[in-house]
Parts: structure tokens; C-alpha cells; sequence
């Protein structure tokens, strides 16, 4: 029973990328445009240049990247974040300057980081930190700060210390606000990742991509569009898995309710 | 008969957008030990706001509340609470034995003696073998009787407990109010409990307080004279039992 509900999901949430594929697939058949060949191409060029012999110049690089950049938004983000959201005071001093801060585009800040780390690797990953963290920052501020007072009293007469309440009660009970800020800033953190590569760098989806183009490597081109959309889909799928699985409380929760 | 809980000239005053609200005023009344004690009133007098002084929740605007002898500044050392939202004062990310697990983290029981209160406080409120469940898949009653578990693992020396009853259905209801009774006799625990139901209050209580008026006072103390252990059907019949809830009943809504 479960079985069959599964796969009627997945007939459901298939067929329009499956129409798609095959409208583009038939339309593109006789194209003789150099810039938009047809998709029998596209995909015998993707085959020969990412599966799987491009991934360790091109691929990996950039996952590395966005893994590296991420982490690191995603402890600053939520060990920031829990701490201004439960303390007034502090916040009341910072907060201007998040305000601030998180209002300059993120890929806007990739050539200052030029100037700071060069460009290697290291840039790139603070400038995918940077991006991750304001989204991460701000949705847990917010979840901190909305934890329900009855926990919170519950907490105190129960002599909670101010860290465990913070670490045990607060944060856990913000979490679902919190991932909808780490899927957001996973999104940017994806998005820095490829535009940071567009500058100054040989390696990369994102460097490839732009050279190929330049190069009118046409073809080339198009297998980079391609395999980012896909890894961005199989990225935010394995984001949604960690979340349904971390929040698995507050969904059950709600379904019952 | 010694004194458990101390309430010395208690006021308490709220800053509001019109003025100075004055919710409690000179309110005095000590709680025996062991004692089983309910406080009554209308709805908004303040029940809950002397409540969260005596939890040391927020600190009384004058007067002094005294727990086992000392004056208290935040919330004592062996007390516990029971609040009537248990579906906001259970962690509904942690299982049961884990919510009563965290309460216990700053007695640094060890590994065995954990799992022993944790079960035992469990089997007492007749949840044995529901540690593992989420609060959450628990009917309204069950989680009840875990936050009653969790309060009881503490070893509290007072109970308190803020309309504990008033979310679940009747009959789940007489079965907690025993519940209660049996968990106050097993441990010899001071409980204070804030009702809205006057039947419920004088069915367990050894001592009623009625508070009334704006700003609150104490309009009077009834002595629950009917002998423990009470019972649903025999105690709710007994014609005292009904003489003193007319009684309460009365005083409440400014009668007499």
C-alpha cells in the first residue's frame, strides 16, 4: 500500500520533466543553430565529460568548496544566532550591523574577498561562508527568540543553567525555523559557489562553464548548465532527507494535529 | 506541624500602558507540610500570577516568600511544577524518559540510578513502558501523567501545580485528581495547586484559599474536614462535601 502510494508520487512529480526532456529532446533534433544544439548532443557530451571523467578537476573542487564554505555558515549562523537570540543586550549591539551586512548582495562580495585571500580556494570558501551564514543567522535569532514562554518556565523552575536551557530547551525548539534558514542559505551558498569560480579560476562547474562559453564551446557549455541544475536538484533532495529526518518530532507532531 | 511555604505581605504590582496594575494585595498564608492546598478565585484574580511568585518565576513586587525556611530570589532548590499546557511543557523533541531525563541532569545521579528514577517515577503514574514514546503520540491524559512523572523524579519536596486537569476530558480528570492523592501520600510531597474547578479543590485539598477582589486578597481559608483517603464516589456523596463546596462556590463569586 505505502509501496504504491510512493510510486504514484513519483509518476505525479515526473511527468512534467519527463514531457519536458522529451519536447526538447524532439525539438532540438534537426537544429542546425550553433547555439542551441540538439539534445542527442548535449547529453553524448555529458556523458563523455561528466561521468565521471571531469569530477575530480571540475566537480569536486567545487562541492569541496560549498562543503567547506557551508560548514563553516552553518556553525557561525546558528552558534551566532542562538546567542544573540537569547540575549537582548547583545543583539541590541550587533544586530545593526547584520542588518547591514546581510543587505549587500552576496555574490556582489566575491572581488573584496579577491582582495583579502587572493584567488584560491580559500577565498571562494569564506565567500560561500559569508553568503551561507546571514540567511542561517538571522531565521535562528528568530527561532530563538519565538521559544515558548511556557518551555522557557518550565526550564527555570526545573533549574535549567542558562547554557542548557539555551542548548537543550531554545535552540532544539527553534530547529524548524532554523532549517528553513539553512535551506535558504544553502541556496545562496550553491549559487556563490558557481559565481565565485567566474572570477580568476581555472577549475570548477562554474569556470568551466564560463570558459566554455567564451571559447564557443558551445556544446561544452550546455553539459555545465546541465549537471549544475542537476546538482543543485540532488543537493536540495538530500537537504530536504536531513531535514525530514532531524525534524521528525515537529512532523509527526503536526500530522497528528 | 511545620511550615513548608512562607507567604509574608505579598504585593504585586504590573506597569501597564494606563497606569499601575495592582493584581495582589497583602497577601499572607502559610502552607503545612504534607499539606494538600488549593487555590481558588475567579478567573483573572491572580491565581497564577501567586503562583509564579511562589515558583520564584518573578519576584514578588513587596513582601517575602519563604520555601523550607528560606527566602527565596528565583526558582527553590525541591520543587517541581505541573502546568495544565502540558502539550508546551513536555520538549516535544525529546521522548519521555529524556524529558525527564533533562530535569535531572543537575543531580548527577549516575548511569543506573538515571534509569531507576526514570522508571519508577514512570510505573507510579502507570506509564511503565512508554519511555520511548514522543510526548506528542501520547493521549492528553498520558502526557499529563508524564509531566507528573517528570516532576516526581526530582524527589520534590513541593508539588506545584497550575491548573493541571483542565485540558483533559472528565473522566481522565478523576483519575488524575487520585493519581495525585496517591503520589502525595507515596512521597509526602507539599502540593499547591491553582483550580478554577471547586470541586476538585475541595475533593483533594486538606485547605482551600479563596482569593477575591481587585486587587486580589485572601477572603478566606476553608479547611477541608473530610477524612483521607477520599474517594470518588464516597467523598463526592458525603453531604460535607457539598456544604463546603456551596461554601467555596459562594465565596468565589462574591456571595457571601
Amino acid at each position: 500500500m505505502r509501496m504504491w502510494r510512493w510510486l504514484l508520487a513519483i509518476v505525479i512529480g515526473a511527468w512534467l520533466p519527463l514531457l519536458l526532456v522529451w519536447w526538447w529532446w524532439t525539438a532540438s533534433a534537426e537544429s542546425t543553430n550553433p547555439f542551441f544544439p540538439p539534445l542527442e548532443l548535449i547529453w553524448t557530451r555529458f556523458q563523455e565529460l561528466w561521468l565521471f571523467a571531469e569530477w575530480p578537476t571540475h566537480v569536486l573542487p567545487s562541492l569541496r568548496n560549498l562543503a567547506f564554505g557551508y560548514a563553516i555558515g552553518v556553525v557561525v549562523g546558528v552558534g551566532g544566532g542562538a546567542l544573540l537570540g537569547s540575549s537582548r543586550t547583545a543583539s541590541r549591539y550587533v544586530e545593526p550591523v547584520v542588518d547591514f551586512l546581510r543587505s549587500i548582495p552576496p555574490v556582489a562580495t566575491v572581488p573584496v574577498f579577491i582582495i583579502f585571500f587572493g584567488l584560491d580556494a580559500s577565498m571562494r570558501i569564506a565567500a560561500i561562508a559569508v553568503a551561507a551564514t546571514f540567511p542561517i543567522l538571522i531565521s535562528t535569532i528568530q527561532g530563538v527568540r519565538a521559544t515558548d514562554p511556557t518551555l522557557l518556565a518550565t526550564a527555570s523552575v526545573f533549574r535549567l543553567s542558562p547554557s542548557q536551557t539555551l542548548w537543550r530547551v531554545r535552540l532544539p525548539a527553534a530547529m524548524p525555523i532554523v532549517f528553513s534558514g539553512l535551506q535558504v542559505g544553502l541556496q545562496i551558498a550553491f549559487v556563490v559557489t558557481i559565481a565565485s569560480e567566474y572570477l580568476g579560476s581555472g577549475f570548477g562547474i562554474g569556470a568551466f562553464t564560463l570558459i566554455a562559453a567564451d571559447s564557443f564551446l558551445i556544446l561544452d557549455a550546455w553539459t555545465g548548465v546541465l549537471l549544475m541544475g542537476l546538482l543543485g536538484y540532488a543537493i536540495a533532495t538530500a537537504f530536504d532527507i536531513v531535514e525530514r529526518i532531524s525534524l521528525r518530532w515537529y512532523f509527526g507532531q503536526k500530522k497528528l494535529a | 506541624m511545620t511550615i513548608e511555604i512562607s507567604i509574608r505581605n505579598v504585593c504585586m504590582e504590573f506597569p501597564g500602558a494606563d497606569g499601575v496594575k495592582h493584581v495582589l494585595d497583602n497577601i499572607s498564608y502559610d502552607v503545612q507540610e504534607h499539606h494538600f492546598v488549593s487555590i481558588v478565585g475567579p478567573s483573572g484574580v491572580g491565581k497564577t500570577t501567586l503562583l509564579r511568585l511562589l515558583t520564584g518565576l518573578m519576584p514578588p513586587t513587596s513582601g517575602e516568600i519563604h520555601v523550607s525556611g528560606q527566602r527565596i530570589s528565583g526558582p527553590p532548590k525541591g520543587l517541581a511544577v505541573v502546568l495544565q499546557d502540558y502539550t508546551r511543557s513536555l520538549m516535544p523533541w525529546l521522548t519521555v524518559e529524556k524529558n525527564i531525563a533533562l530535569t535531572l541532569r543537575k543531580q548527577k545521579l549516575g548511569r543506573a540510578n538515571m534509569r531507576e528514577r526514570i522508571e519508577s517515577s514512570l510505573e507510579e503514574v502507570g506509564l511503565a513502558g512508554t519511555g520511548k514514546s514522543y510526548p506528542w503520540q501520547l493521549s492528553g491524559g498520558m502526557q499529563q501523567r508524564a509531566s507528573i512523572a517528570r516532576a516526581l523524579a526530582t524527589r520534590p519536596d513541593i508539588l506545584v501545580m497550575d491548573e493541571p486537569f483542565a485540558s483533559v476530558d472528565a473522566q481522565t480528570r478523576f483519575d488524575l485528581e487520585d493519581l495525585v492523592l496517591k503520589v502525595r501520600d507515596d512521597f509526602g510531597i507539599t502540593t499547591v495547586m491553582v483550580t478554577h474547578d471547586i470541586d476538585e479543590a475541595v475533593y483533594l485539598s486538606d485547605e482551600i484559599v479563596v482569593l477575591h477582589g481587585k486587587p486580589a486578597q485572601v477572603r478566606d481559608v476553608v479547611t477541608v474536614d473530610i477524612p483521607f483517603p477520599r474517594s470518588q464516589m464516597a467523598t463526592r456523596n458525603n453531604p460535607h462535601f457539598a456544604e463546603l463546596r456551596t461554601h467555596v462556590y459562594a465565596m468565589v463569586r462574591g456571595l457571601e
